[in-house]
């Protein structure tokens, strides 16, 4: 076989998986292959089409690879193109995606390469051309890089539409998912492949065995009980740095990110060998950070999750993670960015910002060894992304309107989508609206002789502009007054600022010039004292797999079973004092904790379901409580429990408890316990951008577009005002409550509650597990008045304050 | 809210409009008629009902005070009708049911090639400010050196904040003698970016009209910075 006589050129043996996984390409088969990140996946997948080419040859475009970052596109053309050159076939990978010119993506048009690497936007935009059933009639195959980072996104969802089209252009295209180990592979599998289809699932080589190595205090007595910056352990990871050759060193959010590099700079003997990466940095200065770590000119990179996925560093040797990696998936996952050691480990160490991760991390360690990992949950029913794909392939070659609702409800996202909800967005993209609703002159898709089509090339032109569906998050640009471009921040935090007002951002310190056409214009400020910008959803909650864990591992201290881990070792004193002041919590067990202070009376519940699902439980029992008395209350969160704060002593007990924490009626009482309309309307910002609602704001496409500005908030109260059934509308309450609220993990915890042991206990001084809520201060806001009374309380406390 | 603009007392009222007693004059600016068109010949699905909303709350408005003349500070509309398109005719039966009403209106940026239409609406167009009493009525003003009088065509909205809440509201906003009126369409969006140190604004909250002054939003921002 041509591939195993490239893998004998190479030196490398080949892996059972890779055989079993080309075996089955052979015959015609579709499936998953999950295996680590550097284990030979991308062979494993691509093998069999190496064979077919070299048998077959090529007869137009027969290969499809997609993958999620553009970024990784070059380097995966190259690792495909080097198998295929050896036996003879040079220059059969071409590249498409949104960085390649027109002129090119031109080319590619009039002549195809037999295989095309690509992203799922870019695929989208290629079948919005008129003539893509014939381009893509000679499809053999769809490998689909990453899966598992694309399944929960909506951007999976777009992939899914994406492949049921090709797949009802070309009967038998072989699918192809490569995917990092996930703890629920069939269900991945099902998403890719849409349901009943019977996927080969092939399992790679083990992950390579990860080494967690926690960055220990000697004295948890003297470690601090909150704070999530962590800055306090500079020393010994600098220390670590100066050890390796090169270090990766991840942090949960970009204000984290933003912090560390200034400090390390701060301190160290080479300041210019260290790089900042983050989602809002400038792409150019991102690209040289990583090429950096390339070649070995940089010593150490900060990141978030921007470069979780990503090309290889082979000169990286050393990840460091800030804070708890909040999930094993995910600590496995950093872990792998460090290249190859001898031993065959990958090793990460850990650095802890407070006590209680500390406890995290022994958690991690139990599920690390355990071998579990969290499941990733696909997204259902998104209408919006629906609409979009509709009018794409309205736009390419057209489509007939019973034939596509099979297709459409051949994917796993739109399996349940009833004919109701497929008429409304028929009407969406023909009518506007429902045929009752006046939507006068609105011609989107239209029609023609049993096909739908777009005959408006105007419309055509907007359209592609905005296909895809990952948006940017209302953000402005931020440039020196003169020339250089440093990234994006959101138009929140900077609309706050005024002229004058520093602050960090790119690993500098920033002076506001002014604000215009959305840019940012800054220049450098002398003083470093400056505030970092918080941004908005940068905290993922910790995963549920994680927080159930640290439940046992508690449940094991309490019967002493407990595991010797340093961790854990580590871990115990804090338990100890938190059971000797108030109680510990357990699978069996919630811990409710009553306290007083100068603020007022405190409630303190742990019910170790993550930040979200707790906003989304405190405002409910805030309003429960509320609805039994006068009462009002303040709230803070973090992944552990929640607090709820009132100037007047609330009296409860057990049975009161119990009652607030009832799973009864629990969706009526959390949409109207919290300001879920207003929510909503931030939600809707991507919906209406996916649907095509709004149209986004290009550079230099201003012109064109100027006149259809409108932000997501003005659409949303236009149809809330005059379409108030609009489905898109409908969806965005939905996922307020299903991706913001984590409404299933509500539910789960209140089911779990309803069955455990509550204990009431009413320690002097805040209890370890207490304090970190009580000294995190970010007073969640709760309104269930209507607008006109919380305007109006509003003013009052504003003219109070004068 | 009553406030007192070069000698000519004026009432603001939460209906995004001034009522000018003096004058007998309603007046409001950047109304934006036919936007809701304008997105749907793109493709982009917003209901008419917009449209009638915008006319039925001018005649809200019309019942508030005993206005003689109404006076539009420029962008009457978004865009010029184009051939075939029916929102105009919905202009004229409104413009119909008001036949009493003198209308003038300093054209907009968005007021272009409306020759003829105005004629049909019976709307009396000024290229150039109207002067009344002393005050310059204009569409847009030089921000830097406002004249005595009124204009349109920022949208001005002022954010309340109270703990992590905000809200954003239409403004009119005042410097010396000149006022700016907020939006009165409702489908239009807002500028936050007026320099306070010069302009003081009074918030549309509702029902009612809130002067903010420097007090309660500018105390906030110096805090926080």
């Amino acid at each position: 076989m041509a591939i195993e006589g490239y893998f004998a050129h190479r030196g490398w043996p080949v892996l059972n998986f890779q055989r079993r996984a080309w075996a089955a390409y052979a015959g015609g088969r579709s499936g998953l292959i999950h295996a680590p990140t550097g284990s030979g996946k991308t062979l494993a997948a691509w093998g069999g089409a190496v064979e077919e080419m070299v048998e077959d040859g090529a007869n137009g475009l027969n290969y499809l690879w997609l993958t999620p970052l553009r970024a990784l596109a070059a380097d995966t053309a190259r690792a495909l193109d080097r198998p295929l050159a050896y036996s003879g076939k040079p220059d059969q990978v071409a590249l498409r995606t949104g960085d390649t010119s027109s002129y090119r993506r031109k080319k590619l048009l009039e002549k195809p390469p037999p295989a095309l690497v690509t992203t799922p936007e870019s695929l989208a935009v290629m079948l919005s051309y008129a003539d893509a059933p014939a381009r893509m009639s000679k499809l053999r195959a769809v490998f689909v890089d990453e899966w598992h980072e694309l399944m929960g996104s909506k951007r999976g969802v777009l992939l899914q539409l994406c492949l049921a089209r090709l797949k009802a252009l070309n009967p038998a295209l072989k699918t192809w998912g490569l995917s990092a180990t996930l703890g629920n592979l069939d269900e991945a599998a099902a998403t890719l492949l849409g349901p009943g289809i019977d996927a080969d699932i092939i399992a790679g080589e083990r992950d390579r065995p990860v080494a967690l190595v926690s960055l220990l205090p000697e004295s948890i007595s003297r470690f601090p009980w909150a704070g999530r910056v962590g800055v306090h352990q500079l020393k010994k990871v600098v220390e670590r740095i100066e050890a390796a050759e090169s270090t990766l060193l991840f942090t949960n959010t970009r204000s984290q990110a933003e912090i560390w590099f200034n400090a390390i700079q701060s301190v160290c003997a080479w300041p210019e060998r260290v790089a900042l990466h983050h989602g809002s940095i400038d792409r150019a200065l991102r690209e040289s950070a990583e090429q950096g770590l390339v070649d070995g000119r940089l010593k150490c990179v900060v990141a978030t999750a921007s470069l979780d996925l990503g090309v290889d560093f082979p000169t990286v040797d050393q990840v460091v993670q800030v804070g708890s990696p909040k999930g094993i998936a995910r600590l496995i996952q950093r872990a792998g960015r460090s290249g190859h050691r001898p031993d065959g480990q990958a090793r990460i160490h850990c650095v802890p910002t407070h006590a209680l991760e500390v406890l995290e991390l022994a958690a991690a360690r139990e599920g690390l060894t355990q071998g579990r990992v969290e499941a990733r949950s696909p997204i259902r029913l998104a209408l919006d992304v629906l609409a979009q794909h509709l009018v794409t392939i309205a736009l390419g070659g057209g489509f007939e309107t019973e034939t596509m609702y099979r297709e459409v409800r051949g994917t796993d996202a739109f399996a349940d989508l009833d004919g109701r909800q497929w008429q409304w967005v028929i009407d969406f993209i023909t009518r506007g609206g429902p045929a009752l609703k006046a939507y006068p002159d609105f011609q989107r898709v239209v029609e023609i002789d049993g096909r739908m089509r777009v005959p408006n090339r105007r419309i055509a032109m907007l359209h592609r502009l905005n296909i895809g569906t990952i948006t940017a998050d209302g953000a402005l640009q931020v440039r020196f007054s003169k020339g250089a471009s440093l990234g994006t921040i959101e138009e929140r935090f900077l609309t706050r600022l005024k002229p004058g007002d520093r602050f960090v951002f790119a690993g500098r310190a920033l002076e506001l010039v002014r604000i215009r056409d959305m840019t940012a214009y800054v220049r450098s400020a002398r003083s470093r004292k400056a505030t970092v910008p918080a941004w908005v959803g940068g905290r993922l909650p910790l995963s549920t797999l994680l927080a159930d864990g640290m439940l046992a591992l508690i449940d094991d201290f309490e019967t002493g079973q407990a595991p010797d881990s340093p961790e854990a070792v580590a871990a115990a004193p804090l338990l100890s004092l938190q059971r000797r002041v108030s109680a510990l919590p357990g699978r069996e067990r919630l811990v409710v904790e009553h306290g007083r202070s100068r603020e007022g009376a405190h409630w303190f519940v742990f019910p170790f379901a993550g930040r979200l699902a707790h906003e989304g439980l405190a405002a409910l029992v805030a309003a429960r409580i509320a609805a039994r008395r006068p009462a009002t209350f303040s709230i803070t969160v973090n992944d552990y429990g929640f607090e709820l704060l009132s100037a007047e002593p609330v009296e409860l007990d057990e049975q009161e408890w119990r009652e607030l924490l009832s799973p009864r009626s629990l969706q009526e009482d959390i949409l109207e316990s919290l300001n879920a309309a207003g929510m909503a309307r931030s939600r809707f910002r991507d919906i209406a951008r996916i649907a095509g609602l709004v149209q986004q704001g290009y550079p230099g496409r201003r012109k064109a577009t100027r006149q259809l500005q409108a932000s997501s908030g003005l659409v949303f109260d236009v149809l809330s005002d005059y379409d108030p059934d609009n489905l898109l509308l409908a969806q965005a309450r939905r996922e307020v409550l299903e991706a913001q609220l984590e409404y299933r993990r509500i539910e789960r915890a209140l089911d779990r509650i309803a069955r455990q042991q509550v204990v009431v206990t009413r320690p002097e001084r805040f209890s370890p597990l207490a304090f970190p809520i009580w000294a995190d201060r970010l007073r969640a806001q709760l309104s269930s008045e209507d607008w006109q009374a919380r305007v109006n309380r509003m003013l009052t406390q504003l003219e109070s304050v004068a | 809210m009553k406030i007192d603009l070069a000698g000519n007392p004026l009432e603001l009222l939460p209906q995004r409009a001034v009522w000018w007693p003096a004058a007998r004059s309603l007046v409001v600016a950047d109304v934006h008629l036919g936007k809701d068109q304008v997105f749907r010949r793109a493709g982009i699905a917003i209901p008419s009902s917009v449209l009638e909303a915008e006319l039925a709350a001018l005649d809200g408005l019309l019942q508030k005070r005993p206005a003689d003349r109404l006076i539009v500070l420029g962008d009457w509309v978004h865009a010029p009708p184009t051939d075939g398109e029916a929102w105009p005719a919905a202009i004229s039966a409104w413009r119909a049911r008001h036949a009493q009403l003198a209308i003038e209106l300093v054209l907009g940026n968005h007021d272009r090639d409306l020759a003829p239409r105005l004629s049909e609406w019976r709307i009396e167009g000024h290229q150039d400010p109207i002067k009344i009493n002393g005050l310059e009525l204009n569409h847009e003003v030089v921000y830097e050196h406002p004249v005595a009088g009124m204009s349109g065509h920022l949208h001005p909205v002022a954010w309340l904040r109270s703990g992590r809440e905000r809200l954003r509201l239409p403004a009119f906003a005042r410097s010396g003698d000149h006022l700016i009126l907020p939006a009165f369409g409702r489908f239009t969006g807002g500028f936050d970016g007026l320099d306070r140190a010069y302009w003081s604004l009074y918030a549309v909250a509702g029902e009612r009209v809130v002067d903010l002054a420097d007090r309660a939003v500018g105390r906030e921002r110096g805090r926080r910075s």
